[in-house]
């Protein structure tokens, strides 16, 4: 049977889930509020549209933070490991690209919210 | 076919033979028939994947030919080479061969041959598949240009816009012929998705664990899961438009509720994945062949696992960049042109990757490397006019111009053919033994490398003037005529550069100079072998302790052909292969593979004589074609892992592995997992359909449809649940040793799926009427339909598995086909609860 790890490749990849459901919601709630008029009430002087699509901004960007912090903390405690082992090889190199895939999918989410904060939900 | 037949001259397991026997011995179980016979019922990996390169460059050729046509007429206005019906046939088969018929395959061409090479092992996990595969695609492609003979070739564009397609605008075969033969060699792409997923992830050589694995394998892996997730929008599309074509369905068809844009968006969510699909493939090929060049491992190796992994996911957030055009709302239009520019990151991070290898190493130039250098200069100003495009304002400038065409032919012909060509010089003395000379192939990089740039660098000017594309000639006014000539006259220096190369190459399997073994000095494991690889590949399946094997461990040549490792008997005389653990690449099981069989052509020839019947409405043929086309299937599944199989084999002496039958990883099931990847993306499709026709419809249910009655739709539901408690319920008593109770579970789960379907459909009648008369029955019923064929296919296996337990072939321990049938009934319950919900819940809430 294969060895355990605590970070696998579904688990690498998870970050990059995030950012999909992020940009499919954003994009599918952006159609609904121009086709059906869904939540274009102004709040506090934005759209409540605007509002939410921030909100979920911000929670994929904590979701993917919590994925990458956990990923960091285990390529420290694999870097403190002694080197030679093939586990520990394998667990440093997994850790390392989680964390950088949390940090790709981090831009990329940021990518996705900048136009929310440029332009009109509706033009 | 490849029933066992007792040969007694075959040892059995504990004899131990000499390495000369045992040799031998591989070679007989390992080889193809012979003669007609041998080719037509061969399986393994080298045969087809030789074909599908060759094939692949077959459809080059006539692709290419046509692009000579479009030029001739385009090299000066108001020609008459082609006239303009001709012109848009032209155009549009050109794009449709270069695509579907030479880009994808040969690509996977290369993985099919590379990957069980790379990876250490002797064949792909379901060789019948790759061979079922490649006649799909053989077919498929034969069945598209069959249109010419028939003379009705398609022209609505290799994008197939609709209202263009449809049966109002587009009477006659055309459109079909594109629909039916672009799907029918589509198969190819998701069974060879299929394949390869399972091989990289269960077929490793021992010690090739996650951080060891060739970035090539990486490459393939990710693009498999991205074919598995970006066809089946595309196949869905086809068969929508199909339907609305042969049954008047109107899906896309205003008058009647449905929406032409949405055929936009289902393309386009295959078209822009597609393009990474093409592209990642080629950047493994880059990422193998720069190390061996520049004589050091690759520097970054984590970065471009990062970049393959990001662009896979996010080259599926782009596919509205080619719709900025259409209408859609500007924050929308933002999100992909945000998204376009994002995808840039990694494929930035990659190209630096592989600058820093070579200026760490001491590079070598040698032909590959040239077009590695070509592939960089073309793909690097491809990829910068794709960022100019990403650009929403720039992009409504030259929107059908010329400008395109030229960004798209620098990014696939810079981005995928130079490294494939690359490629095709680098493994050349694996698969042939011999070297291609060297003069020819630089002459033949010279003319390819000229000749595009001058054919498509105008192209820039001529689109940002204002030539437009996919029309037949163009304005004297324009002043662009001149740089049309040089175009066309380029384009037939690429053309003869082609030529050359595939002469160069040819030739070279006769005339080469016998070449030295691992020629180029390279680090991977492929070049172990000796060259030409023989048809079992390894003698003795590797251990790897390195990313570089060979670099690292230079004794790993002399280990892998002897026979005293791993596998280096071919037990029972039949093929094996070593299965090993996902992230440990540590043995796990020993998997039995089939020898030579009918059952692929057969296959795919009763798959033809079906959409030949199809496409001539003699609809009674089609149906007349399931009986084969079932039998032959369950035929082939009745061909392994039965008790003749042994529960466990020696690999080697005091290493014992249960075979796949028994074992947790089985490549079947995975080939499950992968399947229902294919099987739910074409469901999330049609549901993606579904809710894009509500959005833009006035009232839902449509067209004057009502609700369907309460009673039936929850009876239908409790059936339902009934069948997954079935399906549930089955394995648990098999491996508790009740045969019986399974085969009852599996009973009450047919009946009760068929009964759920049975309630809802006369319900749906009632309440929908007839698909015909509005998007929402159209879409309505394709539901319906989808899950009663699904649940058609669950009968099937629940009756299997049934009478494989009743006939002592599935048991408590050989529970491999139990478990996979479970798991697709698991997930048809699934579906079937979503499409319940939209048939009958979500009507009453919108």
């Amino acid at each position: 049977m294969s060895t355990r790890l605590p970070i696998g490749l579904t688990r690498m990849s998870m970050p990059l889930v995030v950012w999909a459901l992020h940009f499919v919601t954003v994009y599918s709630l952006q159609g609904l509020a121009c086709a059906r008029a869904l939540w274009r009430a102004p709040v506090a002087g934005l759209e409540t549209m605007t509002w939410v699509l921030w909100a979920l901004t911000a929670l994929a960007l904590v979701v993917i933070a919590v994925f990458g912090a956990a990923a960091l903390r285990g390529w420290r405690s694999a870097r403190a490991q002694p080197d030679g082992r093939t586990e520990t090889a394998r667990m440093r190199f997994l850790t390392a690209l989680s964390a950088l895939v949390a940090l790709i999918a981090a831009i990329g989410v940021v990518f996705t919210a900048v136009p929310v904060a440029l332009l009109p939900t509706c033009a | 076919m490849s029933a066992p037949t007792p040969d007694h001259t075959i040892p059995t397991p504990g004899d131990h033979l000499r390495h000369a026997d045992r040799i031998a011995l591989l070679e007989r179980v390992w080889a193809n028939g012979r003669g007609l016979v041998g080719q037509l019922t061969a399986v393994n990996h080298t045969t087809i994947a030789l074909r599908f390169i060759v094939t692949g460059l077959g459809f080059l050729l006539v692709g290419g030919m046509l692009s000579m046509f479009i030029r001739l007429q385009l090299s000066w206005p108001g020609l008459n080479v082609l006239d303009p019906e001709r012109y848009a046939q032209f155009v549009t088969m050109h794009g449709t061969t270069m695509m579907f018929l030479f880009a994808v395959p040969i690509m996977e061409g290369f993985a099919m041959y590379l990957i069980p090479k790379m990876l250490g092992t002797r064949d792909l996990p379901f060789p019948r598949l790759s061979a079922f595969g490649w006649w799909c695609y053989l077919f498929g492609g034969l069945f598209l240009y069959s249109s010419f003979i028939f003379g009705s070739v398609p022209d609505g564009g290799w994008f197939m816009y609709t209202p263009l397609t449809d049966s109002t605008y587009s009477p006659g075969k055309g459109a079909d012929f594109w629909l039916i033969g672009v799907t029918f060699a589509e198969i190819a792409a998701v069974t060879a998705a299929v394949e390869l997923i399972v091989a990289i992830l269960v077929t490793r050589a021992p010690g090739m664990d996650l951080t060891r694995m060739p970035l090539f394998a990486w490459a393939i892996l990710v693009t498999a899961f991205m074919i598995a997730f970006g066809f089946p929008p595309l196949i869905l599309a086809s068969l929508l438009l199909e339907i609305q074509r042969a049954f008047d369905f109107a899906f896309f068809e205003v008058a009647r509720g449905g929406d032409p844009l949405l055929w936009q968006h289902l393309f386009w969510l295959f078209g822009h994945p597609e393009v990474y699909i093409i592209f990642l493939p080629a950047a493994g090929v880059v990422s193998t062949i720069v190390p061996t060049f520049a004589r050091r491992p690759i520097v970054g190796y984590t970065w471009i696992v990062l970049a393959l992994v990001a662009t896979g996911f996010l080259s599926f957030g782009l596919w509205v960049h080619h719709m900025f055009a259409v209408g859609i709302p500007l924050l929308a239009l933002a999100f992909f042109s945000a998204a376009s520019m994002a995808v840039a990151i990694p494929t930035g991070i990659q190209v630096f990757a592989w600058i820093a290898t070579l200026w760490a190493g001491k590079p070598w130039l040698r032909v590959p490397m040239l077009y590695i250098i070509g592939f960089f200069i073309t793909f690097v100003c491809g990829g910068l006019t794709g960022v100019m495009l990403a650009f929403v304002p720039f992009d409504w400038q030259a929107h059908d111009t010329h400008f395109v065409v030229a960004h798209l032919h620098y990014v696939l012909i810079g981005g995928m053919m130079f490294p494939m060509f690359a490629g095709l010089y680098y493994w050349l003395p694996l698969a042939s033994g011999r070297m291609p000379s060297e003069s020819l192939s630089r002459s033949g990089f010279w003319l390819v490398f000229i000749g595009f740039h001058l054919a498509f660098l105008p192209m820039h000017i001529t689109g940002l003037v204002g030539m437009p594309r996919r029309v037949e000639s163009y304005a004297m006014e324009l002043g662009v005529q001149w740089l049309n000539l040089l175009s066309t006259a380029a384009g037939f220096v690429l053309a003869v550069g082609i030529v050359a190369i595939l002469i160069d190459v040819a030739l070279c399997f006769r005339l080469g100079r016998r070449g030295t073994e691992n020629p180029w000095q390279a680090g991977t494991l492929e070049w172990a072998l000796p060259h030409p690889a023989p048809k079992y590949n390894f003698a003795s399946i590797p251990v790897v302790g390195d990313r570089d094997p060979l670099w690292h461990d230079p004794a790993l040549v002399e280990a892998t052909r002897r026979t005293d490792g791993l596998l280096g008997e071919a037990v029972e005389g039949r093929r094996w292969i070593l299965g090993t653990g996902i992230q440990s690449a540590q043995p796990e099981q020993a998997i039995r593979l089939s020898g030579s069989t009918w059952l692929p052509l057969l296959a795919a020839l009763s798959i033809a004589v079906l959409l030949g019947g199809f496409i001539t409405s003699q609809y009674w043929l089609s149906v007349l074609m399931l009986l084969p086309l079932v039998g032959l299937f369950l035929r082939w599944l009745w061909t392994v892992n039965g008790r003749e199989t042994p529960l466990e084999i020696d690999v080697a002496p005091g290493l014992r592995l249960p075979t796949q039958a028994a074992a947790h990883n089985a490549p079947g099931w995975w080939g499950l997992v992968g399947t229902l990847l294919i099987v739910g993306s074409l469901f999330a499709s049609l549901v993606f359909a579904y809710f894009y026709l509500w959005l833009n419809a006035p009232a839902w249910p449509g067209g004057g449809a009502t609700l369907t009655a309460s009673t039936p739709m929850l009876a239908a539901l409790g059936a339902l649940l009934a069948a997954g408690i079935g399906a549930w319920r089955m394995p648990i008593a098999l491996r508790a040793g009740h045969a019986r109770a399974a085969v009852v579970w599996s009973v009450l789960a047919i009946a009760s799926a068929i009964a759920s379907l049975a309630l809802q459909l006369p319900a749906l009648a009632d309440a929908v009427g007839a698909p015909q008369r509005h998007a929402y029955g159209s879409v309505v019923w394709t539901l319906a339909g989808f899950q009663a064929l699904h649940v058609a296919v669950a009968v099937l296996i629940a009756g299997f598995v049934a009478l494989r337990i009743h006939r002592g072939h599935v048991d408590a321990v050989r529970s491999l086909e139990a478990r996979i049938a479970t798991g697709f009934w698991r997930y048809v319950v699934a579906q079937g609860l979503i499409v319940w919900a939209l048939l009958h819940l979500f009507p009453r809430f919108a």
